[in-house]
């Protein structure tokens, strides 16, 4: 293994292929466009109204005026539609070389052989490379591009699409349902288990192009799915901007995870909405980690909707130098007997913030209700800071609610218990910050919490205090 | 030490300019009260006190400023609602860059004794020093089944167990000041 110095690192995935896109709209954002895109995408009609209306609720809406600083976002200098290839391909060796290489540098094919269920490699705005493993088919399980989805299964997408996360919900929801492209649709047959994880690589590879990937996922009665979603992208010098919407139905009884190893290069925005609507019995759990970008704001939520239902977010965010994390999570208790539970780390060093935003609601009915919410923190230098923002609106009295907070440095006393024993100083603050978010770690699938601990010493290796 | 009464005083921002210890208690008061924190070997305890019945409001914001190093400050709030009462908390812990080696901590308990009342509790942390030590915790709910039923056990009626044990809910924080109040 190559030795890095310690001091001055590059971003490991940064590198960038010379761009070679097919097809593309203009730069910027209007009524035309929209209807262009979805004009390319031979779209039916509802969807083209839907994004109309969606782009015309985006017009009229201001910018959020809390969380992160998004002034530096200019949605006129932003291409809103690419495709890379000209159509979704099924084996890995028709890929394009260039894109093939570009994969192989972030490990796909490696991740592929050991135990993916089906790889659906978002590349540019278009899903360009998919495989499903036999059985998934076989058990009746869907799993395609979003755009595929719409072509084949317009009666599910129709049902479901924008019912869960409203393109009136937010600017970004509106954004991205107005120009949404890729993105995975899942459907999950009642009592259907799928025992392998679906995993999508996501990857941004144009300059200024923003990318608009727009997710479903119906686990229908009694069901089990694990989706992965993963990010790695180039390093550009102009912002780039990511705008996702991720809804999901977890109907009665069904449990879903989703795991996100979010790792954008530093001129990303990542302005994500993610929602799940967890119905009687049924359970829903995020393991959301924050690595990369410049700027994150993302809060998924559940809207536990039926009685006995479970939300869960194990999160983690790393802010590093001119890095915001500001993450959390939404807890909406709309049914008795509803339990949820946050649990969220957050480190932030070299100058980088990290905030945790959370709202918990009980509204009134949810009776039996139990939140536990816990938010720990940990600041790296003096340069650095932290903030906690949770909200607890509180409508019932039959409740639980717990929340606790805290904010400290690394310990002192072990890191020279460690250094004691000959392991370096920035060794050893990998492995205390390990150890801190080890508690996350271990829920997430080991080749990414590989991953994850070899990028959190890569980034404790320039902390040198 | 030094024992400061809000509902006497009648301020809503507090100055530290001086290390000692200090007391600040306060009982329904809505707005905002600030505690700037600017020097050193500063021990500061905040107490306040709700409790809110028929369709009182209360809306408070605290702000624990830390504007230098090496001082203390602990904050308990606790409140017990009745009929359609509001509460609405929100604390601000705000540890500046020159605050190192502060500590700052933050409670708010809350206890809901009707289906119609509603608590908004919103405790912020804004930490700009690293060498420091900051908690905050919040809890909302009923009374305690286990206590309540115990106490009816020994044949107090369900109104008595209750007055009892949000009596001695309350008295955590008249404990704490009272001793002080009364040398005053």
């Amino acid at each position: 293994m190559v030795k890095q110095n310690d001091l001055n690192f590059d971003y490991k995935f940064g590198f960038s292929k010379p761009e070679k896109s097919v097809f593309r709209v203009k730069k910027g954002i209007n009524e035309e466009i929209v209807s262009q895109i979805s004009k390319i995408k031979k779209e039916p009609l509802w969807m083209k109204e839907f994004r109309l209306r969606s782009y015309r609720f985006f017009k009229k809406t201001k910018m959020p005026e809390w969380g992160a600083d998004l002034s530096k976002i200019d949605f006129e200098n932003i291409f809103y539609y690419i495709r890379a290839t000209d159509k979704a391909m099924n084996s890995w060796e028709d890929l394009p070389s260039e894109i093939k290489d570009t994969y192989d540098r972030i490990g796909v094919p490696e991740a592929e052989k050991n135990f993916l269920a089906g790889v659906s490699a978002q590349y540019e705005s278009e899903v360009v490379y998919e495989s499903i493993q036999k059985e998934l088919t076989k058990q009746g399980v869907i799993f395609c591009d979003m755009d595929t989805g719409l072509k084949k299964y317009p009666e599910i997408v129709k049902k479901y699409f924008g019912t869960i996360i409203s393109p009136y919900d937010n600017k970004f929801a509106a954004l991205n349902s107005s120009v949404w492209s890729g993105g995975s649709f899942v459907y999950v047959p009642r009592g259907v288990k799928v025992a392998l994880p679906l995993q999508a690589y996501f990857r941004i590879n144009a300059r200024n192009f923003g990318q608009f990937e727009r997710t479903l996922i119906i686990a229908e009665p009694e069901s089990f799915v694990h989706y992965i979603e993963g990010c790695t992208a180039p390093i550009y010098t102009t912002s780039s901007l990511h705008s996702a919407v991720v809804e999901i139905i977890v109907k009665p009884g069904a449990r879903v995870r989703y795991t996100t190893v979010q790792n954008w290069s530093k001129n990303v925005f990542n302005l994500v909405t993610k929602r799940a609507r967890v119905e009687k019995n049924a359970v829903m759990e995020w393991v959301d980690c924050n690595i990369g970008s410049g700027v994150t704001m993302k809060y998924p939520s559940c809207f536990l909707v039926g009685d006995g239902a479970k939300g869960e977010v194990l999160s983690i965010a790393y802010a590093g130098s001119a890095q915001h994390q500001d993450a959390g999570a939404k807890m909406i208790h709309m049914a008795p007997n509803t339990t949820s539970r946050i649990v969220s780390k957050s480190i932030s060093g070299h100058g980088g913030r990290t905030s945790y935003r959370g709202l918990v609601q009980v509204l009134p009915g949810a009776s039996n209700s139990k939140v536990y919410v816990s938010c720990d923190a940990l600041i790296l230098d003096e340069e650095s800071r932290s903030d906690t923002y949770p909200s607890m609106k509180i409508n019932e009295n039959e409740v639980d609610i717990q929340h606790e907070a805290t904010v400290e440095k690394l310990g002192e006393e072990k890191l020279f218990y460690l250094q004691s024993r000959g392991i370096s100083k920035s060794e050893a603050e990998g492995l205390l910050v390990n150890g801190f978010i080890e508690p996350v770690v271990k829920e997430i699938p080991l080749e990414y919490s590989i991953e994850l601990n070899r990028l959190i010493n890569l980034e404790m290796a320039g902390s040198v205090g | 030490m030094k024992y400061i009464n809000l509902n006497l005083t009648k301020q809503s921002k507090l100055i530290f300019n001086s290390p000692g210890d200090y007391i600040v208690y306060f009982e329904n008061l809505s707005g905002d009260l600030v505690f700037d924190i600017k020097s050193s070997g500063v021990n500061l305890n905040i107490y306040g006190l709700y409790t809110g019945s028929k369709n009182s409001i209360y809306k408070v914001n605290t702000f624990q400023n830390h504007l230098e190093p090496s001082s203390t400050s602990d904050l308990l709030i606790k409140g017990v609602f009745y009929d359609a009462s509001k509460f609405y908390y929100r604390g601000l812990i705000r540890l500046e860059k020159n605050a190192q080696k502060s500590h700052a901590y933050q409670k708010n308990q809350n206890i809901l004794m009707s289906k119609n009342c509603y608590v908004d509790s919103k405790p912020y942390l804004e930490i700009l020093a690293n060498d420091v030590f900051c908690t905050h915790g919040s809890t909302t709910g009923k009374l305690n089944q286990d206590q309540l039923h115990y106490t009816m056990t020994r044949g107090l009626s369900r109104k008595a167990s209750e007055d009892l044990l949000i009596t001695g809910f309350i008295n955590e924080i008249k404990q704490k000041i009272l001793p002080k109040a009364q040398s005053i």
